[in-house]
């Protein structure tokens, strides 16, 4: 669950990149966060996980207010979340495994687990071939499979994804939006920041729309410019 | 939980490898850092034998006697003297003695010899609080008497002799604390930039949920063992010369150093070397692994 109360976060005294965000995602909910450029989606999903403290609010986090969350603990409420990026942020000296087992292996877990872990994640997301391969060999769209693999290795309660099919072409933003389909089936809470709003009508989820740093929840408040489309057909699942 | 050693060992490999350029360099100003001050470390300890007296406190004037002379009775004339502290009676065995404890290397070459080359004489010690004209004095008069082959007043030597010895013990210490200061700004120079060909991954490890005990770890590792090699081809690079040195001086003999230059750094002094170079990597690990480093939440009110 992620619950903000007036979270505003300010950089420098005149610039506001959120101003008194306030929202609840239920759990396993798969959210959408949208907003033209620059309107604080990804300040937001840096607060959410906590490379950033908010200047002012409250944020909860699977029941952990990250405000008072000793900083020796951030580490392992980050291992409740999983997280991707628009551009893969994939270890380019380290092959597709050693990428996915990063912290198991950090933390000791035997080998032939770290492998049965990385092979299982691969193979939902249909590179369990690729195992050995290194990022630079992969396409743009196995590379985000790769990272969206890595994000649920530890079996994260929340899903960030930030802008996840920018640096992809229509039909390869479909098959990764699918698989957050599939991982948000599997009871994963997931919010996925994104300016396509055609993606979003199709998908037909919640969409949170910030706008210079001013949330438009259409649960509490709906513009008529707000473009949520509840009725938007949804996408079948392969 | 625990960050796994193998891991740390691993990464830390993978940082040296991915800066070989930078790991070099500091290796090797960690090496010269460390060689310099072990060098006059051990002309310290072969020319500091010289200055410290077996017997403790330094004669202020050593009264050579001639073979027939009665040494006793020179010696009780002497003690009359207020200005004098102790008179000590050195035989010429205890003389020979003297000399085979401080260089035990040349104990064959005195094995050898048939009979005591050291004449017996008499080591005088003044009091603490005596003129510093009273040895030149009593070494005067003690010369007009019988049975006395020569005197020497060798307060002055014996002070000017450790006065040196203890200068190159310090040149050495200060050399080595600047050189041991220039080989951490160093490692701390190569770690930062280690650090910084790695920000992106540091980056990614931090929001997958890495300690930052996970994070530093391979970074002091990477840095403590550039200290120890570089203190490991110093304490070569010493014996090294030590070696070269004495091949040289066995094969043209130096009057003076042929005598002094016997041996090397005692084991303690030579594993001290290695100890320091890891200290000075450690140091400076944590000088660049600061917390200015390290992207901290900040909490809220």
């Amino acid at each position: 669950m992620i619950q903000l109360y007036g979270v505003s976060k300010k950089y420098g005294p005149f610039r506001d990149a959120l101003f008194d965000v306030s929202f609840r995602i239920q759990p396993g909910e798969f959210v959408f966060l949208t907003g033209p450029s620059g309107a604080g989606k990804s300040t937001l999903l840096r607060l959410l996980f906590l490379e950033e403290p908010p200047t002012t609010g409250q944020i909860l986090v699977n029941g952990r207010n990250t405000g008072v969350l000793p900083l020796s603990q951030v580490p392992y409420l980050r291992r409740t979340m999983g997280v991707v990026f628009q551009d893969f942020k994939l270890i380019a000296r380290k092959t597709v495994f050693e990428n996915i087992s990063f912290v198991q292996n950090v933390l000791g877990l035997p080998r032939a687990e770290q492998k049965r872990r990385a092979y299982h994640v691969l193979k939902r997301v249909g590179l369990h071939h690729q195992m050995n391969a290194y990022p630079d060999e992969l396409s743009g769209g196995e590379q985000q499979r790769v990272a969206i693999a890595r994000a649920i290795v530890n079996e994260p309660t929340v899903l960030l994804a930030d802008e996840p099919t920018g640096n992809l072409d229509p039909v390869l933003s479909e098959e990764i939006m699918r698989l957050f389909v599939e991982i948000n089936i599997r009871g994963t809470t997931v919010l996925v920041a994104t300016h396509d709003l055609e993606l979003i009508r199709r998908m037909g989820k919640r969409a949170l729309m910030l706008e210079r740093g001013r949330l438009h929840d259409p649960d509490r408040s709906r513009p008529e410019s707000a473009p949520i489309v509840r009725e938007a057909p949804f996408l079948p699942l392969t | 939980m625990s960050v796994r050693p193998r891991y740390v060992v691993a990464e830390a490999w993978s940082i040296a490898k991915s800066s070989p350029r930078q790991t070099l360099a500091a290796v090797t100003l960690i090496a010269l850092a460390l060689y310099v001050p072990g060098l006059l470390a051990l002309l310290a300890r072969n020319l500091g034998r010289l200055a410290v007296s077996d017997a403790g406190d330094p004669a202020a004037v050593v009264i050579t006697l001639q073979p027939q002379a009665d040494g006793r009775a020179l010696a009780a004339r002497l003690a009359q003297d207020a200005r004098i502290r102790t008179v000590r009676i050195v035989g010429s065995e205890a003389a020979l003695q003297r000399f085979r404890r401080a260089y035990p290397d040349l104990g064959a070459i005195l094995a050898e010899l048939k009979e005591a080359p050291f004449p017996p004489s008499l080591e005088v010690m003044l009091q603490p609080g005596a003129p510093p004209a009273a040895a030149t004095e009593i070494a005067g008069t003690a010369r007009l008497w019988p049975g006395v082959e020569s005197v020497e007043a060798a307060e002055e030597f014996s002070r000017r002799f450790r006065d040196a010895v203890s200068l190159v013990r310090n040149a050495g210490l200060f050399l080595g604390g600047i050189l041991t200061l220039a080989a951490i700004l160093s490692v701390a120079s190569a770690v930062r930039l280690a650090l910084d060909l790695h920000r992106d991954e540091v980056g990614i490890m931090r929001l997958m949920g890495a300690t930052e005990g996970a994070i530093r770890a391979p970074f002091w590792l990477y840095a403590t063992a550039e200290g120890l090699l570089g203190g490991g081809i110093a304490l070569g690079l010493l014996y090294a010369t030590y070696r070269f040195a004495t091949y040289w001086l066995a094969r043209d003999p130096h009057p003076v150093l042929s005598v002094l230059w016997v041996g090397f750094l005692s084991v303690p002094a030579s594993l001290l070397l290695p100890a320091a170079g890891a200290a000075a990597g450690l140091a400076g690990s944590l000088l660049s692994l600061g917390n200015r480093h390290t992207r901290r939440v900040t909490r809220i009110g």
